[in-house]
């Protein structure tokens, strides 16, 4: 079955900048895949990309295609008319997405009739099932609401609510809850699982916090520094990470069982992605590293649904690609 | 039992809002209890509006409470001299969350570092430049970083500038707001070992203000909860965070996104929103989202009692012993602190 | 010590003002320097006295010795301009000079403590602010008589208020921020934590404003000078120098263009200073 997201060796640039490089991941019709990684190592851009969002300072190569289109390849026209209809996007700041001069009611009926000829009673009728949906209380009374009256989690829902509004394929949520308070983040999250089990909606989320991912994703992609380095199903991320970058996420978490002062940092910083470095760009960082690592290690499965690029975590392809390392330095 | 080194009395903090002639006013603290004991880390945690940063700040003498006391050394601050004042100051700094603000960018690291040893006449110049050495080595930073200005260092090196400014006065008593939140996590995790050495390395007394659950379990001996300027629980950090007596941190243990989960957790959960501080309801500030609210939450203010494994919570529900089907983890016998 | 080597810190410089704006707050900051230049050695350059009345040369066009023309005296253009120029130039400058030197400790001290100075002290601001700025120069002349001084002064009224103004709010973005809590915590008493770190940091937004304020102020001072409120003769002034040369428009235009092409050349340069320093001081600090 063709995947209904698919990135295929997409890589994003910022002038001298490599923001993404190289990515290729899938998502089936459904799904609900997190993207896990920490600032800077470009899942926004990803998203942003996806979305036809991204500056036009940005180059991109690859293709995104989406039910088996190329997003790329349509024009702006066409874009606009997917935004917000077949794929929707929430960002981190909810307040921010929202137009302070209108009512939350009017800005879900407004994404309604942006892309459906319906009538306005019409818009307003399923505006105010939306809002009811997502959990707005009183929502007859607060659909003429202005955003500011609202606190941070229920602006969120109205996000969520015009996002939805249409039914889109595709659902792409930027740390949706980072800037919302701990009790607020579970409801969130929960909104959002159950309204992609009612609809359907294939859901892309997006968070530096691996425990978000693992409350709502059934599989995670990890990024670092514009590479996908693993892909799994949650449970196995936890339980078996491959990818030392993985390895080292999990081991930085504090934890009660972790005495004071032994947190296992991974030393070194992100590398400058203006002039990262040859191959996988863990490999300055990494307590794994070798001479093949110069190469841009290859994806392979370490089990069914669970992949790695990386070539301490394959042994096999990595003596192959030592060899070829060993050759081509030949005269070293 | 250690030394009480800092503590606020029945400290109340009120702001007025809305402009001009308006009456309203924001309640950031209600009559908080709280002492630091010497050579704890001590947690306070909270969402937004629980007062913990106005709890921090008053601790730390930058907000001046508008009734109660803060006491230094059991003396009451409000009441010091010029010279007990400074004393004070020095002996308690601050570290802040943003490591973007919390540096002026116009200056360089070494002259930020040397900020308090310069305002409060510490030692002769070349001394004071020692110490900067000193501390910069201290918290992993070289001469490079010294000659730099902020906006030339990451998150986690300029965190590092933050804490070193604030180990330079040698002070006793350090409280870091949000200090990790906004860094990464493997940055973050290096911080945090930064952290835990230099309280073992100076003997330091820690502040932490966090709302990561998983910082304080990671960190803490000792935690106090808030919710809307009120300290609703607290004690140990092992007690409190694995087995949560009063509703409000049960919700919030279950609501954090870390795997483990304590059992009986979808039942802890809290709906509605977090009222606004401006108006807070009457009585017991949860009552209105609280599963075990009961007559009495809503007229009577819920004093913070002493439980029989040592704890202190703030609830009608479990001093009556009326926790509905949640047991109640107060009544086994008190673990030893860390 | 808790890990191994960290990096070191990046170089980031400053940003650099790239493409268009660059250039043009160089061109603006060449143009300015001459003219500063102009306007100090203008005893020095003038070919003739701007006083020499020649009665040969009245209404003389544009020669060798006279590149500006002779006005309705027969007196050099050039050096004409140059004298008036240097007057109203400082003119400008002085009132400008005495509007920040004002307006900034009022509006650090407004936006730093707050509440009750805050508004003691913006009240006669707002007050000031609320005149419309033509009314406010002419009470001010009707009290002392008309005079470059007296101009001065009502420039400065002017400004004063919009400066004040600009420093509070800036102060108060800048007061909030966490590093000023740190120096007092650090022991810095209010005074040193202003001049430390308040005013610097806050100080950039009222600089743009006032260079190019800077270029208003010449308009107003050769406005005033034209309807003869202002400087007045002998005294030179490029506003005397447009009235003069409009009687005299259609024989010898020359009269009148040179003083405004100057009063003109001097805003524009000081627009495309404020414009450079507007674009060099916002990106600072505020990367990420």
């Amino acid at each position: 079955m063709t995947p209904l997201l698919r990135f295929r060796s997409v890589s994003v640039r910022f002038g001298d900048v490599s923001a993404v490089d190289d990515v290729s991941l899938e998502l089936s019709e459904g799904e609900l895949l997190g993207l896990v990684g920490e600032s800077g190592c470009g899942k926004t851009t990803l998203a942003l990309a996806t979305m036809g969002l991204l500056p036009s300072s940005a180059t991109v190569e690859g293709a995104i295609d989406f039910r088996g289109q190329d997003l790329l390849a349509l024009s702006e026209d066409e874009r606009r008319r997917l935004r917000g209809d077949r794929i929707s996007m929430v960002f981190q700041d909810p307040a921010a997405a929202l137009d302070p001069a209108f009512s939350i009611g009017d800005q879900v009926a407004e994404t309604i009739r942006a892309h459906r000829p319906v009538g306005r009673r019409e818009a307003k009728a399923r505006a105010l099932s939306l809002l009811r949906e997502v959990g707005i209380a009183d929502a007859e009374r607060r659909y003429r609401d202005a955003p500011h009256r609202l606190s941070g989690g229920m602006q969120q829902r109205v996000v969520i609510a015009t996002a939805l509004a249409n039914e889109p394929s595709l659902l792409i949520a930027d740390e949706p809850t980072t800037a919302l308070d701990a009790t607020i983040q579970a409801q969130i999250l929960d909104l959002i699982r159950d309204l992609r089990r009612r609809h359907g909606t294939t859901v892309l989320l997006i968070a530096h916090d691996l425990g978000v991912v693992a409350r709502l994703c059934r599989r995670a992609a990890v990024l670092y520094a514009g590479q996908l380095v693993e892909t799994a199903p949650v449970e196995r991320i936890f339980e078996a990470p491959a990818h030392p970058y993985t390895r080292a996420l999990l081991a930085a978490l504090p934890d009660r069982s972790r005495p004071r002062g032994a947190l296992a940092a991974a030393a070194g910083q992100v590398p400058d992605l203006a002039a990262p470095p040859p191959g996988c760009r863990f490999a300055p960082r990494c307590p794994l590293v070798r001479d093949e690592c110069v190469r841009r290690p290859l994806r392979t499965a370490v089990s069914s649904g669970h992949d790695v690029a990386c070539w301490a975590a394959a042994p096999a392809a990595s003596t192959a690609a030592g060899e070829i390392v060993a050759a081509t330095n030949g005269g070293r | 039992m250690s030394e009480t080194l800092v503590a606020a009395e029945r400290v109340s903090k009120r702001f007025r809002v809305g402009g001009g002639v308006s009456r309203r006013e924001l309640h950031a603290l209600d009559t908080v209890d709280l002492d630091v004991r010497r050579n704890e880390i001590l947690a306070i945690v909270g969402e937004s509006g629980s007062g913990k940063t106005t709890l921090g700040r008053s601790l730390l003498g930058l907000a001046s409470p508008t009734s109660g006391r803060v006491l230094f050394r059991g003396r009451d601050v409000a009441r010091f001299g010029r010279d007990e004042r400074r004393r004070f100051r020095r002996a308690l700094q601050p570290v802040f969350q943003n490591p973007y603000s919390s540096l002026d960018p116009r200056w360089r690291v070494e002259r930020i570092v040397r900020e308090g040893l310069d305002a409060f006449s510490l030692g002769t110049p070349a001394e004071r430049r020692a110490r900067v050495t000193e501390v910069l080595e201290a918290v992993g930073l070289t001469e490079r970083h010294a000659r730099s200005r902020p906006h030339e260092l990451s998150g986690g090196q300029r965190q590092r500038v933050a804490i070193a400014a604030a180990l330079a006065p040698r002070p006793e008593l350090i409280v870091a707001d949000e200090p990790v939140s906004a860094l990464d996590v493997l940055v973050q995790a290096q911080i945090l070992n930064l952290i835990a050495s230099l309280h073992r390395d100076f003997g330091l007394t820690l502040v932490l203000i966090t709302h990561d659950l998983d910082v304080v379990a990671h960190l803490a001996d000792r935690v106090a909860v808030m919710y809307l300027g009120r300290i609703v629980e607290s004690g140990s950090a092992a007690d409190v965070l694995e087995r949560p007596a009063h509703p409000y941190t049960r919700a919030l243990v279950a609501s954090s996104v870390h795997t483990h989960r304590t059992p009986g957790a979808e039942r802890a959960r809290l709906g509605g929103e977090i009222p606004s501080a401006v108006d807070p309801p009457r009585g017991c500030h949860l009552h209105l989202r609280c599963p075990l609210a009961m007559d009495v939450c809503r007229g009577v203010v819920p004093a913070l009692e002493p439980r029989p494994d040592g704890r202190l919570v703030a609830c009608h529900a479990v001093s009556a012993g009326e926790t509905g089907p949640h047991t109640d983890p107060t009544k086994e016998e008190p673990h030893a602190d860390r | 010590m808790t890990e191994t080597a960290l990096e070191l810190p990046r170089r980031r410089s400053l940003p650099r003002l790239r493409g268009r704006v660059g250039r043009e707050a160089g061109v603006g900051l060449g143009l300015l320097a001459v003219l500063g230049l102009l306007a100090v050695l203008a005893p020095v350059l003038a070919p003739h006295s701007p006083e020499a009345i020649d009665q040969h040369r009245v209404l003389g066009g544009l020669t060798w010795a006279h590149p500006f023309g002779s006005d309705a005296l027969g007196r050099d253009v050039l050096s004409r301009v140059l004298f008036a120029f240097r007057a109203s130039l400082s003119i400008s400058l002085g009132a400008v000079a005495i509007a920040l030197a004002v307006g900034i400790p009022i509006g650090v001290a407004a936006g730093y403590f707050g509440r009750a100075l805050d508004a003691v002290l913006m009240r006669p601001i707002d007050l000031l602010l609320a005149f419309p700025a033509l009314l406010l120069a002419l009470s001010l002349i009707a009290i002392t008589g008309p005079g470059q001084l007296v101009t001065m002064f009502a420039i400065a009224a002017i400004y004063l208020p919009i400066l004040a103004r600009v420093v509070r709010s800036s102060t108060l973005a800048v007061a909030s921020e966490a590093y000023v809590e740190g120096a007092r915590a650090r022991g810095a008493s209010h005074l040193r934590t202003i001049v430390q770190h308040v005013v610097p940091n806050a100080i950039g937004p009222a600089l743009v404003q006032a260079s190019v304020l800077c270029g208003f102020a010449l308009q107003i001072e050769a406005a005033l000078a034209f309807i003869g409120l202002g400087a007045q003769p002998p005294t030179p002034s490029l506003g005397l120098m447009l009235f003069d040369g409009y009687q005299v428009l259609e024989q010898a235009p020359w009269a009148d263009v040179f003083p405004g092409l100057a009063i003109a050349i001097t805003v524009v340069a000081f627009n495309l200073v404020g414009d450079g320093l507007r674009a060099r001081l916002d990106p600072r600090g505020i990367t990420r």
